[in-house]
């Protein structure tokens, strides 16, 4: 089991600020959380390749911090494609058995199955610089989990692709990163779909904290904080100012949110959190177009309604102009709410 | 044991404290002594060596024809360099036969090519009276008159050091991003305009760069002097470098040679650090 | 426009090219002349204008008191560069990696003092080191012998191997030293595992300015040697006398400086690679 114990470090871009957590050996954590949230710094720090300025890093009871490197039998996955130029694809799998004074033959055997798994058979003897992106990647990915590291640390291996070999490569993510299954991965990433499909558990981390860890459907279902909601939701989130008033749900233009299926006991000034689904096309509220993109194969409708904007995620491909009107109808039982401080304080009848 | 950071940088470091250092301080000890082909001794006698420099017209002549033996040789140099790098970075006929043409001079031992260049210039029998005599010019006194002497020398260290500059300065030019070419050509700039507000602002860095070597190398201007001229006729062409040369190692008045080199060395890091400083600020626009 | 720019692109090309070219034929016309024919005037051509005669490049290799040894100054020249470039190039490449890569500090001096403190080394005029260093080598015994010379040229070449280095290692990405060491290198495993077998590239540019201006350089031999260890230039310059055999001095001059004109080659491929950009800025 690794250990954190408020951890903090002292760099002054990205600190991180008291973490604490423990992971579980046979278990892929994926680290959702924007650009800047720490997600690289909290890796880097436990590899050791960034110091820490307070608390305590244990794997199964041994002090990490103060293991050299080359010594913590961890192995690495960069965003950038990280492989040695000079070695082929074979010496480049083998490097770390041999440094870890593996027989040449041996060595080179295991490096063979592992670049196997990751479909690279018959790429032995090139080079690093004569292979795609995403095979270079694939060379990196054997390095890692040949050495069956007992923690295995992933950076967002998959943003530097293009779109298609990045699909391609998280579908097989769960049946490479098996080869590891026995040690702990830590897989970090910005895109929630990525995170919600690998992770068994879902870490999310804000300005340098971890603002969330668990499950990643119940997380997803019920987001503890604003934050955590706005990190978790893609398409966006919407947040809307409004209040509790006589145990009705008011948005900041008066207008009545309907709030079925939701306690409102508690008077006072809230944030109502409106998923992208929760809005569908006909119904009583005016809206206004104020842009329209498609991602996959479906639309995504930012739209200025009377209380404030939100965003609205419709099925298939539509053509949506920027300033026409469109009526719109919420989904009450999809809402969320948030204190003015940020927590959940949805409560649900059922 | 010794920490890896340590083991990389230390051998160096040491090496070259070990080189420079002492000597550098003995230098700073002896400009304090009387020490000359006399009396060769640490004696101490105050300032009064640099007093000596102070009203030394000889040394501060030097120091003003050296000032402008660079500018005027660094300018025509970066000029020079600069069209040529132009002339060969895009497709031209011989492209790489002109490339290495244009290096070879630099390789090339400037004290040695000195020696030709001294027979080439040579009044009677040199070759460049010859050709200028074919087109009715009279004979030029290239290395016997003042004028023609530092002419020659700012001849031949353009013809050594144009290849540095072209160097760095095709250097540059081949690393250039593409980008800002093609918004020129969608904006329909002409040649040029796309040099002035494309390639000259891009390779203002690189210019600064350039120059600030050449203008380093160029105030330690010696090797041509000694061979082409010996800093004559009379002093017309001496360097501080060579004079000190000649008072250290000729007359040997060790002691008055250190201080004077000591002053040379401090204006010129006084004056080299205020002309990148200005060239920082003319060129890119901003400090440091 | 375009016509007459081209024309005139390839005018200014070709003036330039004789330029550059007309020392060296010269210098190969003179080589073939004898006395007769130095004397009567600037001629060019042989057979049409002078009887050639091969005097010059035999007095290279004629022994006793007519020829000139040019055998023993060019030994001396190679042996002193390339030892004192492959000790710069050494000590400047784990220099320049050191710096590149980890935090130095020692009171107020940080890791960019240190870089300049290297490469201000080219600043100082080497007058200013040229008695100092003549006493120093006298004192141990090191005048004008190759050992003397070696250290004398460290002083001059480790800042160039540092400058370019510097440069190189910077454009080498972080993470490849990170990723050896993640697979069990110490950080000294790492520099000479990973990060030296990938800089060939940086290592022959540092080492061709070594060449070069070890090669070249005048000063510090022709101060710090006399008789017994001459070096080529100096020898050169030796015959630069009043009765000047013209047809020799060319001869050696055109064998001298012929071996790093090669070079120019090396350097052109480099520079069109876009391989030297990085060292500059």
């Amino acid at each position: 089991m690794l250990k954190l114990e408020n951890l903090s470090t002292p760099d002054p871009k990205v600190p991180l600020k008291s973490l604490s957590a423990n992971f579980e050996a046979g278990k892929i954590y994926t680290i959702l959380g924007r650009t800047g949230a720490g997600k690289t710094e909290l890796l880097r720090t436990l590899i050791g390749l960034d110091p820490i300025s307070e608390g305590a890093i244990h794997l199964d009871g041994s002090d990490l911090v103060s293991t050299p490197i080359r010594a913590r039998e961890m192995a690495m996955v960069y965003q950038q494609f990280i492989n040695y130029p000079h070695l082929d694809v074979l010496d480049n799998v083998a490097f770390p058995l041999r440094r870890k004074k593996l027989g040449k033959a041996l060595a080179r055997a295991k490096a063979r199955d592992a670049l196997a798994i990751v479909g690279l058979a018959g790429f032995e003897t090139r080079l690093p610089s004569e292979l795609s992106g995403g095979q270079q990647q694939r060379v990196a990915l054997a390095r890692a989990i040949v050495k069956h590291a007992r923690i295995l640390l992933m950076d967002e291996p998959l943003a530097n692709l293009d779109y298609k070999l990045r699909e391609q490569l998280r579908e097989e993510f769960p049946r490479l990163l098996h080869e590891n299954a026995e040690g702990i991965i830590l897989y970090s990433t910005t895109e929630p779909a990525e995170a919600m499909q690998l992770g068994d558990e879902l870490i999310v981390m804000h300005e340098g904290r971890i603002v969330a860890q668990g499950d990643p459907a119940a997380l997803f279902d019920s987001p503890p904080s604003v934050d955590v909601a706005r990190v978790i939701s893609d398409p966006p989130i919407s947040i809307c100012a409004g209040e509790i008033r006589d145990g009705a749900l008011l948005f900041s233009d008066g207008s009545g949110a309907g709030a079925t299926g939701l306690t409102l006991s508690k008077d006072g000034p809230v944030q109502i959190a409106i998923r992208p689904d929760a809005l569908t096309i006909g119904g009583d509220i005016f809206a206004t177009v104020k842009l329209a993109e498609f991602s996959g194969s479906d639309t995504i409708v930012h739209l200025q309604l009377p209380f404030g904007e939100a965003v609205m995620l419709v099925d298939g491909i539509h053509e949506f102009h920027p300033g026409n009107p469109l009526d719109i109808m919420l989904d009450p039982t999809a809402l969320l709410l948030f204190s003015h401080t940020g927590a959940n304080i949805t409560e649900r009848t059922d | 044991m010794l920490k890896p950071k340590h083991f990389f940088l230390l051998p160096a470091l040491l090496t070259l404290v070990a080189i420079i250092f002492f000597p550098l301080i003995f230098t700073v000890r002896v400009s304090f002594s009387s020490w000359d082909v006399y009396q060769a001794g640490l004696d101490f006698i105050g300032r009064k060596n640099y007093l000596r420099v102070f009203e030394d017209a000889r040394f501060w002549e030097s120091l003003i024809r050296l000032s402008a033996l660079s500018l005027i040789t660094v300018t025509l140099q970066y000029v020079l360099g600069f069209a040529l790098a132009m002339a060969v970075w895009k497709e031209v006929k011989g492209q790489r036969f002109f490339r290495v043409l244009f290096l070879i001079p630099m390789m090339t031992t400037p004290v040695v090519m000195s020696v030709i260049w001294r027979t080439m210039l040579h009044e009677s029998l040199g070759p460049t009276n010859d050709i200028l005599s074919m087109m009715g010019i009279g004979p030029v006194p290239w290395l016997s008159s003042a004028a023609g002497a530092f002419v020659s020398v700012v001849m031949v260290e353009v013809w050594q050091w144009t290849p540095f500059m072209f160097l760095l300065m095709l250097a540059g030019l081949v690393s250039l991003p593409k980008e800002p070419y093609l918004a020129a050509a969608i904006d329909g700039a002409g040649p040029w305009r796309t040099f002035w507000q494309v390639t000259f602002p891009l390779m203002a860095p690189i210019s600064i760069g350039a120059v600030i070597i050449r203008l380093i190398e160029a105030s330690k201007i010696m090797d041509t002097v000694y061979v082409l001229t010996s800093g004559g006729p009379g002093t017309a062409t001496e360097t501080p470098s060579y004079y000190i040369y000649i008072r250290g190692l000729r007359d040997f008045q060790v002691g008055y040679s250190a201080a004077l080199s000591l002053t040379y060395l401090v204006l010129m890091i006084i004056t080299l650090t205020i002309i990148a400083k200005l060239l920082m600020r003319f060129l890119v626009g901003k400090d440091t | 426009m375009t016509r007459t720019y081209h024309t005139v692109k390839y005018l200014c090309l070709l003036g330039w090219s004789i330029f550059v070219v007309f020392p060296f034929l010269w210098a190969l016309s003179t080589s073939f002349k004898d006395a007769n024919a130095v004397t009567s005037g600037a001629t060019y051509i042989p057979w049409l204008e002078f009887e050639p005669s091969t005097q010059g490049w035999a007095s290279l290799f004629a022994s006793g008191s007519r020829g000139i040894n040019i055998v023993t100054p060019f030994l001396n020249s190679a042996t002193v560069t390339v030892l004192a470039s492959i000790i710069s190039l050494m000590l400047g490449t784990l220099a320049a990696y050191g710096l590149s890569r980890y935090q130095y500090r020692a009171g107020f001096v940080k890791n960019s003092d240190i870089t300049f403190f290297f490469i201000s080394q080219r600043i100082m005029p080497p007058i200013v080191l040229a008695i100092p260093f003549f006493l120093m080598l006298k004192e141990i015994g090191a005048l004008d012998t190759i050992a003397g010379l070696v250290i004398v040229y460290i002083a001059l070449l480790l800042p160039i191997a540092v400058w370019v280095m510097i440069d190189f290692f910077g454009s080498i990405p972080r993470e490849l030293d990170e990723m050896a060491m993640i697979d069990g290198c110490t950080p000294i495993g790492a520099f000479f595992r990973v990060i030296l077998p990938n800089s060939a590239t940086g290592i022959v540019v540092a080492g061709m300015f070594c060449l070069i201006f070890g090669w070249n350089d005048f000063f510090f031999a022709f101060i710090l040697t006399f008789t017994k260890t001459q070096l080529l230039p100096v020898a050169i310059v030796s015959l630069n006398s009043s009765v000047t055999p013209w047809w020799s001095l060319s001869a050696f001059a055109l064998i001298s400086v012929t071996p790093l004109a090669l070079v120019a080659v090396v350097v052109e491929r480099f520079m069109s690679r876009g391989s030297l950009a990085g060292a500059f800025r």
